[in-house]
């Protein structure tokens, strides 16, 4: 190159120059609330109940720039998503979600940002690189660089259900009838990617979530109901449901990647109808309980790039 | 290291370096909301890239948000609603890896 500046590593590939900009760390996002809950259907308690639950953490930090958040498990067991980020002024929102009921442990937030919305330093020895403008930084040793140590593309499995295949709609069964017969956990249900530079340490990683799936068994009963010599029959109908909505969320193990799912949502609806009239001259009537937020489907299942980093060079 | 840059905090551990740097970020942009961007980074000519989505102020309840397609073709990243549906504001991290 004819100007500027150019820092290579071992194997020659260029690390630092004087037109790409690097990252570098601005601060740990302050945690706030939280919500858990869905480690199990609610309103529901017959067989396959058990959901794996979810806690979310709400984070935020006020900075220049678009941060690029990092995610520092505190429990690596757990799996971990971004599932929203917000901006009002110069105030980042991050609500980050985990796997569990458990509202210990919570993760810590790394952010980044480009080396102009750093704020100042008083810091008077170091290296800054600049653009060729001369005014745009790329570089600044002062505040903290970032280093990715690893990267590329994840995406989480199509089926996020312990139990495959879609759980869909079955009918012929009994009046009232409501027994959930699909394990919506989803904990199994994972595509891992080897990655050398992961540990169960220090590791941190930056993957939002974009995948999000409702998936939903349905089950309808019926029951005829005649008086005498088959005389004045009444139709009697039931529907129970299960939904869950689901968003991508990750894990790191040691040399290991993994891109899966987490329960978001869940609920449980029962409804049971019946005729008026017939041989007693009964009054019809119903009863229902839950929703579900839209039709099962998902969507955003593509790739997305995940960063992973050393969370101790920041502390 | 045989060669390259090291950056050492205060307390003499090590802050930075250039031997474990994998990735790099290119660009950041926003891209609004049914918005197509295209964007081409000849600095990063020869060098692997990949990129990022982050939807931004949307929320992840009972609403289906989109997000956009993103395509990498050389230097050129393009960044473009699915087909025949709307999408929401994104935040795209631009990453590249010399190679």
């Amino acid at each position: 190159m004819a100007y500027g500046f150019e820092a290579k590593n071992d194997s020659g590939n260029i690390i630092i120059n004087d037109t790409i900009e690097n990252l570098h760390f601005v601060g740990k996002a302050t945690r706030g609330s939280n919500n858990s809950d869905y480690g199990s259907f609610p309103g529901y308690g017959g067989s396959n109940n058990s959901l794996d639950g979810r806690v979310i953490h709400y984070y935020t930090i006020t900075c220049s720039g678009t941060p690029v958040a990092f995610i520092k498990p505190t429990d690596y067991a757990r799996w971990h998503g971004i599932i929203k980020q917000s901006v009002s002024g110069t105030t980042w929102s991050f609500d980050v979600m985990i796997s569990g009921t458990s509202t210990s442990n919570p993760p810590e937030i790394y952010c980044f940002v480009n080396a102009d919305d750093v704020p100042s330093t008083s810091e008077t020895h170091g290296m800054i690189v600049f653009k060729s403008d001369g005014t745009t930084k790329t570089f600044d040793s002062r505040v903290q660089p970032l280093a990715i140590t690893g990267g590329a593309n994840a995406v989480a499995p199509s089926d996020p259900t312990n139990s495959s295949g879609l759980p869909g709609t079955s009918t012929g069964h009994s009046w009232n009838y409501s027994s959930n017969d699909h394990d919506f956990k989803c904990t199994n249900r994972y595509n891992e990617y080897t990655d050398s530079n992961i540990n169960t340490s220090n590791t941190m990683f930056s993957c939002p979530s974009l995948a999000q799936a409702v998936y939903k068994r349905q089950q309808h009963g019926y029951k005829e109901s005649c008086g005498f010599l088959g005389c004045c029959c009444q139709d009697h109908h039931s529907t129970a449901a299960w939904w869950v909505m689901y968003r991508s969320a990750f894990r790191l193990r040691t040399n290991k990647f993994d891109a899966g799912w987490s329960v978001y949502a869940a609920g449980y609806s029962f409804s049971s109808s019946f005729e008026s009239g017939g041989w007693f001259g009964g009054g019809g009537g119903s009863y229902s309980t839950g929703s579900m937020p839209y039709t099962a489907k998902t969507i955003n299942l593509q790739s997305n790039a995940y960063i992973i980093a050393d969370s101790s060079r920041y502390d | 290291m045989s060669y390259g840059l090291s950056v050492f905090k205060s307390d003499g551990s090590l802050g930075f370096s250039t031997a474990d740097v994998t990735w790099q970020t290119l660009d950041q942009f926003t891209v609004a909301a049914n918005a197509s961007v295209s964007n081409t980074y000849n600095e990063a000519s020869g060098m692997t890239i990949i990129a990022q989505r982050q939807m931004v102020n949307v929320p992840p309840n009972s609403q289906e948000d989109y997000v956009p397609n993103v395509s990498i073709s050389g230097t050129t990243v393009s960044v473009a609603p699915q087909s025949g549906l709307s999408s929401s504001q994104c935040i795209i991290h631009v990453l590249a890896q010399d190679t």
